[in-house]
């Protein structure tokens, strides 16, 4: 298949470059690209990465409860003044988060990026890979992302803010985040991959989050998109998601019943996107428009990516065809696949 | 009042001096100072700063703000309050003595809060704020700071012109002291001492104290000399622990394989 015409090709070459920028931005630019370029990005870009060129509004939206609306409440002043830097921020958010949607997960996010590659890895390496969630697993996970929005990115910080939690709770998502260990590293620091004695609190969440990093690694390896299935940043998109331009549109067939390949395709594992047969948006909560399932439906225009009213990719079955053959080749090439066609005689090459 | 107070530099023939007072902070200076146990909220605030100067009569005071746009600014009492500019990032105060035959000047980089400047902290170093001057190559970024034991690099430059083989001093609040060289490209990298006094391992310890870097230029006959003041504070690496964070990220990782294989292994059983 022309890779030029490879959707996913084309996926993971916005996705690196995404990566480039938001990891390694001023090295490309000027040391200080990162002074940034929103600040509220809808996208798990780290603060602690001291190359990279912008952050994500989750850390803003802690520190924001932390350090203002906390204090403001304390102090007795309006709500409203205490929240006007959290909707600067949610506005600057917005202003994005209009026109990608939840493409900014599966286009953009360094560490959506980060955990696709570790599935190349593993499939290259021959790991078993689990090609789907079982769906009871993936609907107990679900509230898991919502919980930590609530609590960890808004809760925690604000009655750290109002004085009931210690000041290492201002923070907690970010402590735990795998992309601050990940894009640090990225960047050849590994001050971010350790243990912090201070007190408990830190002792507690260093240790989380380090075992959440090789739990990632480990996962990613054989599962698809582990730690996007909890990310906060995941959960703030399906609340706004109805606005963005960009989605994912249904026309559902008869044959979408006996079908299913859309819903194998998902790396998220949205069995809903098989099974809804009614409505025709079909950005669920889960979905990072990656547009896996479109390029993986057989039949025509049944499933669209598209922006405002124009669709800017179908689901066609010369498409489908091509995709799906060039899929069983990648699949097919693994080292183990490498070394065994070397240990076999010439003679069976003719 | 809990304050952060630190003295800065001298510059060499001792006719200025500077010290600083941010109002509001919280942690404490130098090596006798108690160890707080809250994490610093210092980059919160957003009130004005204080500088108190000493010897500083006929110093002309100027505030570059992030745009490079200027202020003088008036000691009363030798103390010189930077009021807040609204605005977000680095901002610049430069102290200079012109005494006819030789010039002395401080450099100190500020951080003030406010609305985002849009203006890169590099528009502000790479400007020519004095004749000679230490330019900081790059200032410590969001979540850094200069802390004991890490590299730390600078240029010297005069006027346009960066000087190499040019000799710098550092000094600490602490009562270390390096001296430094710089290279073609008048860049010199330091590390700067680990020298906060009764450091407690496995503690946090939130102490800053304050480091001088000093250089001097001889050019048509009058005398610059140029000091860069800042802040550094103890390095995390003496309560932040690698060698543990890998083992626990290790630890993740076999629980991880140990998960996906137990998955592997059930589903094989199903299959058959």
């Amino acid at each position: 298949m022309n890779p030029v015409k490879n959707l996913s090709v084309i996926r993971k070459i916005v996705q690196l470059s995404a990566f480039m920028l938001l990891v390694y931005g001023s090295s490309l630019g000027t040391f200080y690209l990162a002074d940034k370029i929103s600040g509220a990005l809808p996208a798990l870009s780290c603060a602690y990465d001291m190359n990279g060129s912008d952050l994500c509004a989750l850390i803003p939206f802690q520190h924001q409860m932390d350090h203002r609306l906390g204090p403001v409440i304390n102090e007795g002043g309006g709500i409203l003044k205490g929240l006007i830097p959290t909707l600067i921020t949610l506005g600057t958010f917005l202003l994005f988060f209009v026109v990608l949607n939840k493409a900014f997960c599966g286009w953009i996010c360094p560490l959506g990026t980060f955990q696709e590659l570790l599935q190349i890895l593993g499939q290259k390496l021959g790991l078993q890979r689990t090609e789907s969630v079982k769906h009871s697993v993936v609907e107990k996970t679900r509230p898991v992302k919502w919980a930590i929005l609530v609590l960890l990115v808004f809760g925690f910080p604000l009655m750290t803010g109002l004085g009931y939690l210690n000041h290492d709770l201002g923070d907690p998502f970010c402590r735990i985040c795998p992309s601050r260990i990940l894009t640090t590293l990225a960047n050849g620091e590994a001050d971010q991959l350790v243990v912090d004695t201070a007190n408990t609190t830190t002792i507690v969440f260093s240790i989380a989050a380090d075992f959440l990093f090789g739990l990632m690694i480990a996962l990613a390896l054989t599962v698809r998109q582990p730690f996007c299935r909890i990310c906060p940043m995941l959960a703030l998109h399906a609340v706004f998601r109805k606005i963005g331009l960009l989605r994912l549109v249904k026309e559902a067939s008869p044959r979408c019943g006996k079908c299913g390949l859309c819903a194998k395709a998902c790396p998220m594992d949205i069995q809903e996107i098989h099974t809804e047969m009614v409505k025709k948006d079909v950005t669920f909560e889960d979905c990072t428009l990656c547009g896996r399932c479109v390029e993986f439906c057989p039949d025509k225009d049944v499933l669209k990516l598209k922006y405002a009213s124009f669709p800017v990719f179908k689901a066609d079955p010369q498409y489908f065809k091509v995709r799906k053959k060039s899929q069983t080749l990648w699949e097919k090439k693994t080292l183990r696949s490498l070394f065994a066609k070397k240990d076999k005689p010439v003679t069976e090459k003719v | 009042m809990p304050v952060i107070s630190y003295r800065a530099a001298f510059i060499c023939c001792g006719v200025l001096a500077l010290n600083a007072t941010a109002v509001g902070q919280t942690a404490k200076q130098g090596s006798e100072a108690p160890k707080s146990q809250s994490a610093p909220t210092m980059q919160h605030q957003r009130g004005p700063k204080k500088l108190a100067l000493l010897n500083a009569d006929g110093a002309v005071i100027t505030l570059w703000k992030p745009d490079l746009s200027k202020r003088l600014l008036e000691p009363k009492m030798d103390m010189v309050t930077i009021p807040p500019t609204g605005v977000d990032n680095y901002h610049a105060i430069i102290i200079e003595q012109d005494w006819g035959d030789s010039v002395d000047a401080i450099i100190r980089y500020e951080y003030l809060r406010g609305k985002p400047s849009g203006k890169s902290p590099t528009k502000l170093t790479s400007a020519i704020k004095t004749d000679l001057e230490i330019v900081p190559d790059p200032l410590p970024r969001e979540h850094h700071r200069y802390y004991s034991g890490e590299k730390a690099a600078f240029l010297i430059r005069y006027r346009n012109q960066l000087l190499k083989n040019q000799p710098v001093v550092l000094q600490t609040g602490n009562g270390s002291s390096l001296k430094g060289v710089t290279d073609n490209d008048g860049r010199v990298v330091m590390t700067l001492p680990d020298d906060f006094k009764n450091v407690v391992t496995g503690e946090r310890d939130q102490r800053s104290a304050d480091l001088s870097i000093t250089t001097e230029y001889l050019e048509s006959g009058k005398h610059y000399n140029s000091t860069l003041s800042a802040e550094y504070r103890v390095s995390p690496v003496h309560w932040q622990y690698k060698s543990w964070g890998l083992a626990a990220a290790g630890v993740g990782f076999l629980f991880g394989g140990f998960l996906t294989s137990r998955v592997s292994r059930s589903k094989k059983e199903r299959s058959q």
